[in-house]
């Protein structure tokens, strides 16, 4: 959705980097494989994990892994927060097929699938 | 096992979906001093002296053994200690030195066994 | 309410319960003396107030299930004010008078014939403090927070809540911003209850997802 990226037609107004939010619900997404240390929020479990964006959480937020050594304000990006089926985390898993996994991710962790 | 990566990569308190014991519904009343160590939580990250994240931080610094062992508001103490030393808003001195001010005010109560 | 007591024989991992140190003779034990003294100390540096420490004990005190069975009985009662709790579960509690000191969004999920939502923290304790409270211990040590997200229906037949294979299960893991409530399904035969009486039924592990709302006695 382009247009909204660019605010409301009429003002002229331009966001800046990261404050549109650059996935939209129904897109499918891969959390990345990645592994931080010192501290993270992305837990072990859903690394390279597929699921689609059910929501933006709104507002924008500083990253929490830098927000953990103190980082209190400047650039901001999205949460979304993630649908994950259990049987895509789980290869064992005992249940219904429908059953699921929801978790916010920072953008960052992302990747269009 | 020569392999010490895991302990680096994956922090002690990222537990989900790890191997674990059935669920006891075990609680307690707060004793005061952790319903004190709660409120200076939530006052040092309204003043942003030590926000949540950062408290997070500091008790994933702690280790494993002091994670696995210290009750969930010993952790969060300790862990202020730490961060307010790195932060230089308190010296490891000061902070023994009132702790032993503090200990003398109860000197007159029970024994010292 | 269902509040098991907690229980000194439960060798559980954590040790998320008061040592026995602290009673011992009357004295403050390790971690009582060092919260007094780094709290003293940024007293006297002027970095904090007293005065804020005592304010935000009576803000923990304030908070307690019962706000959050009063947000759960009012969506039961008032579908718009329902629609609005989905839509933005912090805006409408705020218009219940509840604050969200800590700085979080909320988002409430609804329970259905079709869909049963838990919610946990795997990574810490994250919770709707502003309309619950305080966690209770089960909630913040390790067998609940590594199992709901690899075993849930497990899980749940602990707490003797069994869940048909024709629901789906939602779990929710907390790790930002965002904490969950869970709007539980209004039990049968309550027609006739009033709004208190619907919010004396709700209970705050219904609340987490782990137990469903029952008539009293059932």
């Amino acid at each position: 959705m382009p247009d909204k990226a660019m605010g409301d037609p009429g003002f002229g107004v331009v966001l800046a980097t990261g404050e549109a939010p650059v996935f939209q619900p129904g897109d499918r997404v891969r959390i990345l494989v990645r592994a931080p240390i010192g501290h993270y929020r992305v837990p072990t479990y859903l690394r390279g994990k597929q699921g689609s964006i059910e929501a933006v959480i709104e507002p924008p937020a500083v990253d929490n892994e830098e927000e953990g050594f103190g980082r209190n304000a400047g650039s901001k990006r999205h949460y979304y927060r993630v649908a994950i089926p259990m049987t895509e985390v789980w290869a064992d898993y005992v249940g219904s097929p429908r059953d699921g996994l929801r978790i916010e991710i920072f953008e960052t962790w992302l990747e269009r699938m | 096992m020569t392999d010490t990566q895991h302990l680096v990569s994956r922090l002690p308190n990222d537990i989900g979906g790890l191997p674990s014991e059935t669920v006891q519904r075990i609680d307690h009343e707060l004793e005061p001093w952790e319903k004190r160590c709660h409120a200076l939580a939530d006052v040092l990250d309204f003043h942003k002296i030590i926000n949540t994240e950062e408290k997070r931080c500091g008790v994933e610094a702690l280790g494993s053994e002091m994670v696995g062992k210290l009750s969930y508001y010993e952790r969060w103490i300790v862990a202020f200690a730490n961060i307010l030393f790195r932060k230089g808003i308190l010296t490891p001195t000061e902070l023994a030195l009132k702790m032993k001010e503090v200990e003398e005010r109860w000197s007159h109560v029970g024994n010292d066994s | 309410m269902v509040e098991p007591h907690h229980d000194h024989d439960h060798d559980h991992e954590g040790h998320d319960h008061p040592h026995a140190e602290i009673a011992e003779a009357g004295r403050p034990g390790y971690y009582d003396i060092m919260e007094t003294a780094v709290r003293e100390l940024l007293i006297e540096r002027k970095m904090i107030r007293a005065d804020e420490i005592r304010r935000q004990i009576e803000v923990i005190d304030s908070r307690t299930p019962a706000l959050g069975a009063k947000v759960v009985a009012r969506a039961w009662v008032d579908p718009r004010f329902k629609a609005r709790l989905l839509a933005n579960g912090r805006t409408a509690c705020e218009e219940l008078g509840i604050s969200f000191y800590d700085d979080t969004e909320l988002i409430v999920l609804e329970n259905t014939p079709e869909v049963h939502n838990l919610i946990v923290c795997t990574l810490c304790s994250c919770y709707p403090r502003p309309v619950l409270g305080l966690p209770p211990d089960w909630y913040k040590l390790k067998p609940y927070r590594a199992r709901a997200v690899s075993e849930p229906r497990a899980v749940l037949a602990e707490f003797g809540t069994e869940i048909s294979q024709d629901v789906e299960i939602r779990v929710s893991d907390s790790t930002a911003m965002v904490r969950y409530l869970v709007l539980p399904m209004r039990p049968d035969g309550t027609d006739s209850y009033s709004e208190q009486q619907l919010a004396d039924l709700v209970t705050r592990d219904a609340m987490i997802g782990v137990i469903p709302v029952q008539l009293q006695g059932e």
